[in-house]
């Protein structure tokens, strides 16, 4: 008899991976691999001028061609992967974890908490991100801790807003309140049971917030905030072949073209995180 | 008779809203036994849910609770937080409407049972692992085992109001508050929770409050009914001697309403008119304006909790109707 067999399968392993995930999973993970191991992957060292080979286009012996100092454009697209994702990460993992916090704290008490969570996202969302993100920098001085910083100062307003969104809303369920019959304590609640319920809007986000991350470490590493040459970031690779673009334009276009990979490939991620993490009935 | 276990003196909960002062709950007093199931029962927003919560001290601001909840000796009102912790889920348990929502669903339930049976025993280990088989054995679920690892969404709602039955009775508790526990279930599972809940209590010890708005549920697991009206109770009896005979114009007007199964065929009664605005209440008794019976005496003063136990009817009988004795003249109930 078929009926039996259908039934002993678990709805879990029916589910198959969306393609948008699997093509995500892919980006980012090529990506890591960089980042993890560049000395592998990468021919040349990312510093190492050579005025034998300047300004060269893509051959097989540079595959994304050289700079001005000869310096091979893949091996240092290959090194920022190191620095960028370190970027994605940094930019974004503190306000993670404190707007998770702040959000799940304001969501579940409310009132006088509440009122103050709000005014502070009043105030903070009535300047423009970056604008606020480079004041920042400025009085803290360039380079990459700085700019963690800055970018953590402001970007915990998100999470905070999501989060408390979403514990507002689950706070209502009855197991919240089963969870007051049972005896247990507030932070055993929001932590335990409301939280997982709450958290996968700011899972997605974090995604695509990686991927602003990095243009946000890109863009000031462009502007000369961020990470400071010859360090490999691409954000910097991108300003170093902005005097050659008519030129020489395989030394902006490759770092440029790794940036909206990444972008694209933690969007990716987060469209299937949210296809995965959505709750079922 | 033995001495009530809880005791409910004057209990009032009051909500302060920008729309004006709501009186949810409004100068309860309620006895209950050792072993007993009362039956509170009342229209949607007669404040029966709302007094349950108010013993648990659950009602969230802007509600406030006041009067006495006498339990076991202590006034629950005036207890600190950690002790009010103790004090649910260990000694008083509640169970909710919707077995649907009072389950996290991203939890296995055996973890679920778990984490009450670690808040208020000295379980541990495989101990604790028995314990929770034991209570889904307990409440009917089969092969428990296997079912620890499922999570609440491959669970059928009647699955799911036993699991949250052996949740509740995890630790023993005294008291059981449940608050509809069968409304959102169909008549065959109803009658199964119920009977679990009658044979549960035998054995455990416990008592129950039952809040329901469905007189047959009453009739067939209460063995006292509290009748609610807009915040106040307005009679108390033994079930049998409610049904038989209502002393208040309220009371008689539900059991005009509901069809009687079985029995021969009549023209359903309705009550004329709605439950009054709670921010509003009528001067004297809140039910006088929908009421055949209302006399000027009705509406001049609030009429209080009577004593009108007889030497025919030993149990106690309480009514807040003036007119009680009318009732029993005129108001036979027609079925």
């Amino acid at each position: 008899m078929a009926a039996p067999a259908l039934l002993t399968v678990k709805p879990r392993a029916r589910r198959r991976l969306k393609p948008s995930l699997v093509a995500g999973l892919v980006i980012i993970g090529a990506f890591v691999l960089m980042a993890l191991f560049p000395q592998v992957i990468a021919p040349y060292s990312p510093t190492a001028f050579d005025y034998q080979a300047v300004l060269q286009g893509p051959t097989a012996k540079h595959l994304f061609g050289t700079d001005n100092f000869g310096r091979d454009v893949f091996s240092r697209v290959v090194w920022g992967a190191q620095l960028d994702m370190q970027i994605a990460l940094f930019t974004t993992l503190f306000p993670f974890l404190f707007g998770t916090l702040i959000g799940a704290l304001t969501g579940y008490y409310g009132r006088w908490a509440d009122a103050i969570f709000g005014r502070v996202v009043d105030i903070v969302v009535t300047f423009p991100f970056l604008v606020l993100v480079i004041a920042i920098v400025a009085v803290l001085g360039p380079g990459l801790k700085n700019m963690y910083i800055a970018v953590s100062a402001v970007g915990w307003i998100t999470y905070g807003r999501l989060i408390r969104a979403e514990i507002r809303g689950q706070k209502r369920a009855e197991y919240a309140l089963a969870g007051q019959v049972m005896g247990y304590t507030p932070a055993r609640i929001i932590f335990r049971h409301l939280l997982p319920n709450a958290i996968t809007p700011a899972i997605v986000y974090w995604m695509t917030d990686m991927a602003l991350g990095i243009l946000l470490g890109s863009s000031l590493g462009y502007l000369g905030l961020g990470a400071q040459p010859p360090t490999a970031e691409w954000g910097v690779l991108i300003a170093d072949g902005k005097n050659f673009l008519a030129t020489a334009w395989w030394i902006s276009t490759f770092p440029g073209l790794a940036i909206t990979l990444a972008g694209v490939g933690f969007s990716l991620l987060g469209d299937g995180l949210a296809d995965l993490l959505r709750p079922r009935g | 008779m033995s001495e009530p276990i809880l005791k409910l003196n004057n209990l009032c909960t009051v909500f302060h809203t920008a729309r004006g002062r709501f009186t949810a709950v409004d100068g309860v007093n309620l006895e209950l036994f050792p072993g007993e199931v009362l039956g509170l029962v009342g229209e949607s927003g007669s404040g029966k849910s709302v007094t349950l919560r108010s013993i648990l001290r659950l009602v969230r601001p802007p509600g406030r609770v006041s009067g006495e909840v006498r339990w076991r000796g202590r006034n629950l009102l005036s207890l600190s937080e950690p002790q009010m912790r103790q004090v649910r889920g260990g000694e008083i348990s509640m169970i909710f409407q919707e077995p649907m929502t009072a389950l996290n669903p991203v939890l296995p339930v055996g973890e679920q049972i778990a984490e009450t049976l670690r808040e208020h025993t000295e379980l541990s280990g495989n101990a604790l692992r028995q314990r929770a088989i034991e209570l889904l054995e307990l409440v009917g679920i089969p092969s428990p085992k296997e079912r620890l690892r499922d999570y609440p969404h491959q669970f059928s709602g009647g699955m799911r109001q036993r699991v949250m039955i052996a949740i509740a009775l995890a630790s023993n508790p005294k008291l059981l508050l449940a608050d509809e526990p069968t409304t959102a279930l169909d008549v065959t599972i109803q009658d199964q929770i119920l009977k679990l809940l009658l044979r549960l209590k035998d054995t455990l010890g416990m008592s129950v409050i039952l809040v329901t708005h469905d007189l047959g549920v009453v009739a067939q697991t209460c063995e006292r009914v509290a009748v609610m009206y807009a915040g106040r109770i307005v009679e108390v009896a033994p079930a049998a001697e409610l049904f038989a005979q209502p002393r208040h114009a309220y009371t008689l007007g539900l059991l005009n309403s509901v069809p009687g199964a079985g029995s021969t065929r009549r023209p359903l009664i309705p009550i004329p008119g709605a439950p009054p605005d709670l921010t509003a209440l009528p001067p004297g008794c809140s039910f006088a304006p929908r009421c055949a019976f209302a006399t000027d005496e009705c509406t001049a003063q609030r009429p209080p909790l009577m004593d009108i136990s007889g030497p025919e009817s030993p149990a106690v009988r309480l009514t807040a109707c003036i007119h009680h004795d009318a009732l029993s003249a005129a108001g036979e109930v027609t079925r």
